[in-house]
Formats: structure tokens, sequence, C-alpha cells
């Protein structure tokens, strides 16, 4: 099977949170029997007329090829993710993927996850590979508050320990989730340490990995035209020489080492 | 060319996503992002944000320079059964001419595109808004091309009929336009521009009827064919600029949202010379010109 261009993908369930988050499963036959996690999909309402044409991407959650089903999880921020959120079961989607290069390997037993928010999302599908390959996942999730855990519930079942830190306190530890962490690595080990959602995190996981404590990756998240690397819109800047990595194209998982987080 | 739909420059790029979507070889001809002589690592991000209709872009051209292009991707370019443009700018009027010495020497590729106007480019002039400058530059690349040279224009003049009557009559053998329009979009929440560049070059179906216009003009002033470009979206859009005077129709901002869309394009084409009863799309160009 193979793609012509975008195709139209259906909505099984669709359900939002506190009016920002949503959490959407998306019937796509190729996407979820294709899909590798940590890759993603672009996406739009069916509205052609819409002054706003492009797809914007989002991460693969859940990859469902028994249901022929994705999950998306979109915090809503702007015109295109408003739209989203007024979207019903049964509703049809403009969608394309799977897009990037997926994780085929997570390295070593143990995988650490760092996230912040909706950005959880992008990592989801990857601690749900590493459990079912019998690794140990211990989650570090962090949010503004307790209504921002987004896709905390799913992190439950796929983590062996699950780390809760609001900034406010209303749920978990109150305040940085790196300090979580960094107390656990005190005692024990990570064999990689995955991170989406902040640049502060993205910075500590470089800081890690360049200290050699773990292994560090970072899911990126930029402004994308086209999602399939013709556009040259998402660079991100090159750490060991000049130049610019597409996060589509080279990414959207870049080893800690290799990209220079502003 | 089997069909008069390809892609503006610096928008397509057959890789292995994109090869998914759109077989290269099904399209009327192909061109590379415009190569520099050197190095180029392009514009500091974001590169890219939407707009009512449109994006607006400062990606900045990047490019490994003339001589990886030439070793590496002008081969996959012309690997493919269908014609191939290279699309060069230099910084000055004889580097544009060095480009164009190296291309013709390597012996590939159909048409050499010289890129007189992209907005993004900092240390460089869009040479396309000087009818003198451009009639001497293009002049000069003709002379040492072993290929048909044409010149791409860009819409921020006063006479777009003038600066592409330079082009022609320096030895253009065909007008490309249009570039995108320089525009700039402020992040009200930083209180600041938006991209990293500040401004960036617009395109999309916003800028629709600012190229139909330039094409009907500019078809009025010369007699070389005319490759239009700027928010085809749809077969609406690209009758429109043909009806204008455009032999051909590239594809810029619409490949981003849909890598499929130009074969579709091609087949609506198709469809609409059959319904219609019309042998040859050339009997469109410029049609709408007549019996004013």
């Amino acid at each position: 099977m193979k793609p012509q261009g975008n195709s139209r993908g259906r909505i099984v369930s669709l359900k939002v949170h506190k009016d920002i988050y949503i959490d959407m499963e998306i019937r796509d036959q190729l996407i979820a029997s294709t899909a590798v996690p940590g890759q993603f999909v672009m996406i739009r309402t069916l509205q052609e007329a819409n002054e706003h044409l492009l797809l914007r991407p989002f991460d693969i959650a859940q990859i469902m090829p028994e249901k022929q089903t994705l999950r998306v999880l979109v915090k809503v921020k702007g015109t295109v993710t408003e739209g989203m959120r007024k979207l019903r079961a049964g509703d049809e989607i403009t969608i394309r993927g799977p897009l990037g290069n997926g994780v085929r390997e997570i390295p070593g037993n143990t995988m650490g996850v760092l996230v912040r928010g909706a950005g959880s999302a992008a990592v989801l599908a990857l601690a749900e590979k590493a459990k079912s390959e019998n690794k140990t996942v211990i989650t570090f999730f962090s949010a503004s508050t307790e209504d921002a855990l987004i896709g905390v519930k799913y992190f439950e079942n796929c983590s062996d320990v699950l780390h809760i830190a609001t900034d406010d306190g209303s749920r978990g530890y109150r305040g940085d989730a790196r300090d979580l962490l960094h107390d656990y690595l005190k005692e024990k080990r990570i064999d990689c340490l995955y991170t989406c959602g902040s640049r502060r995190f993205a910075r500590t996981v470089k800081d890690l990995d360049a200290k050699k404590v773990t292994k560090g990756y970072l899911f990126l998240e930029e402004y994308m035209g086209c999602g399939v690397g013709t556009c040259h819109g998402c660079a991100v800047r090159k750490e060991k020489e000049d130049g610019y990595y597409l996060v589509c194209q080279d990414g959207p998982v870049f080893p800690a080492s290799e990209v220079i987080i502003e | 060319m089997k069909n008069p739909v390809l892609p503006a420059s610096g928008t397509f790029e057959i890789n292995e996503m994109t090869k998914n979507y759109l077989d290269p070889g099904k399209l009327g001809a192909l061109i590379n992002k415009t190569v520099f002589k050197n190095f180029r690592p392009g514009n500091d991000p974001p590169r890219i944000v939407e707009t009512s209709c449109g994006i607006l872009n400062s990606v900045g051209i990047p490019s490994k320079g003339i001589e990886y292009f030439l070793e590496y991707d002008l081969k996959k370019l012309c690997s493919y059964d269908v014609p191939v443009i290279v699309s060069v700018a230099g910084a000055s009027i004889e580097e544009f001419s060095e480009l164009v010495g190296m291309v013709s020497e390597r012996g590939m590729g159909n048409f050499i595109e010289l890129d007189l106007s992209c907005p993004n480019l900092e240390e460089e002039k869009i040479w396309a808004t000087d009818a003198n400058l451009l009639f001497d530059l293009v002049k000069k690349a003709k002379k040492v091309s072993a290929l048909p040279i044409i010149a791409k224009l860009s819409p921020q003049v006063s006479d777009i009929a003038e600066i592409a009557a330079a082009a022609e009559s320096a030895g253009a053998d065909m007008i490309a336009l249009i570039n995108t329009i320089k525009g700039m979009k402020i992040d009200i929440s930083k209180r600041k521009p938006f991209l990293g560049n500040l401004s960036g070059g617009l395109s999309g179906p916003a800028i629709l009827p600012i190229a139909v216009y330039a094409v009907w003009e500019v078809y009025e002033a010369v007699s070389v064919p005319i490759i239009g470009m700027g928010g085809i979206s749809n077969l609406e859009s690209a009758l429109e600029m043909i009806m204008a005077g455009a032999s051909a129709v590239a594809v810029g901002m619409y490949n981003f949202v849909d890598p499929g869309f130009m074969l579709r394009l091609i087949d609506e084409l198709d469809n609409y010379l059959l319904e219609n009863k019309i042998t040859n799309i050339s009997e469109l160009v410029g049609l709408a010109h007549k019996g004013r």
C-alpha cells in the first residue's frame, strides 16, 4: 500500500480535557500498520477553504495496529488546533504520515523518560515499546499543574516507576521534575534518557549525556511546513559542524550530543 | 516536457519520504534548490510561518556548494526521464557566469535558471530589480552557457514587463516568475518579528493574483515562453496562470501542503483538456489576451 498524497483519517474518539488538551484516536490503516515509535503525522481539519492550509505536525502517542488506529495528544494553541477541538468522533481529518525516523532500538535495559505536559505524547509510544521488550521504564513527568498532566494515565501503564512533579504541587512533587531525576541518579542508573516538551529539560539531558551519566536523546519540535524534508523550515543547529539538521528528515529524535538547543 | 507541471525551485526534493508520495519521473521537469558557489548553512530558525492563505519563509537557501551539487545531486536529478533545470545564484555577475560555466562543462541538465530574485539573501541583491544590471548579468551568463537560460524574476518592481524585456534582449530563452514577495510577521506575544531572519518571502494562494498579473504583463512584452508560479493550489489557479500567458506552471507552497499535489494537478489538467476537447495545452496559453 502506497500513499498518493494526503489521506483521510477518521476520528474514532476525541476527548477534550480542561478546554486545551485534545486526546484523539484516529483510524488510518496505513499509518497504524507501518508507524514506528518516534515518528509523527501531519494533520489538518478538512476545511479546504480555511485560510490555514499547512498541516501541523503531531507526535504519534500510541500505535495500535490491531485496531488500525493511532493516538494523538494535542495542546490547543492556535487557530488550527482550535479547529481540531470542535471535531467529533466520526469526523474525518486530512492526515499524512508516518513521517520522520522512528526509533528502532532502545539502548540498554533501563529507559528513562523526562517529559513535560503535552510533550509526553512524543515519548509515549517509545516507552510502550520498551515495556513490550521487557525493559524497565522510569518516567519523570512534569507539568505546570495537575490539569496539564495530559497523557499521564498512559504512562501509568507502561512505567515501572512514575515520578510526577507539578510546578504548583497540585499533584506529586512540588517543583522541578529534574530534582527527582537527579535524586534517582544518585542511587541508580538508567541506560538511556529520552526527553520532550521543554528546552530546559533538553539542556539537562544534553548535560547528563556529555557527562556520560546516561545516553541522552531529544525529541525535537519545530515549526514545520512539509514534514517531508523539502521546505527546510524545521532547522536545528548541528553541534559538531556548521549547518542545520532538519527535524522532519533527520529526526525528530536526535542524540543529545548532535544538536544545539538554543 | 511531458506535461506543463513542475516544482518551483526549493519547494520539492527527491528523498525517501517524498518518493512515497510522488514519482518524480511523471513531472514536467525537475529543478534543484538554487545552488551557490560555496556552502551556505541557511538562516536561523524560525524559518517558516503560516499567514493567511500563504506562508512566509526565511530559509535562506542552504546549499552544499556547486562542486558537491555537480558531483551528487545533479546526477540524482538526471536519473529520471525528465528535463532538468539547474537553478544557480551568484554573489556577483562574474560568479553567476562562473557557475553557469561550471554547469555547462558538466554536460548534464537541460536548462539553467538564474535565480535573480530571492528576497532572503542578506548579502546579495535582488538582481531582477534593475533592468541594466540584469541585462548585463544575463548577457554574460548566456555567453558562457551551453544550455538555454531561464531568468527567474521578482514581482517587486515597478515595471515587470521592462525587466522581462531586458532579460529577453540579453538572450534569456525563458522567463520564470514570480519569486516570493518580501513580508514580515510580528509575534505579538514576544513583541518582535517572528522569523529568525526578521523578514521572509511570502508564497501561496495569497500571492496568486500578483503572479497572474505579472505573467499577463510579461506575456505582452516578450515572445519567449513563460513559466508561471506563485499560488498554484488547484486546477483553476493553474488554468488562470496558463491563460494569462504561462506555458508551464510551477508549484511551490502546495508541495508542502500535499506532497502528492503535483501529480493530481497533472491528472486534472489532462481531464480538463479532454472535457473541453482541447488537443494541446498550448492552445490555452495566453488565451485571456485574445479578442480583447
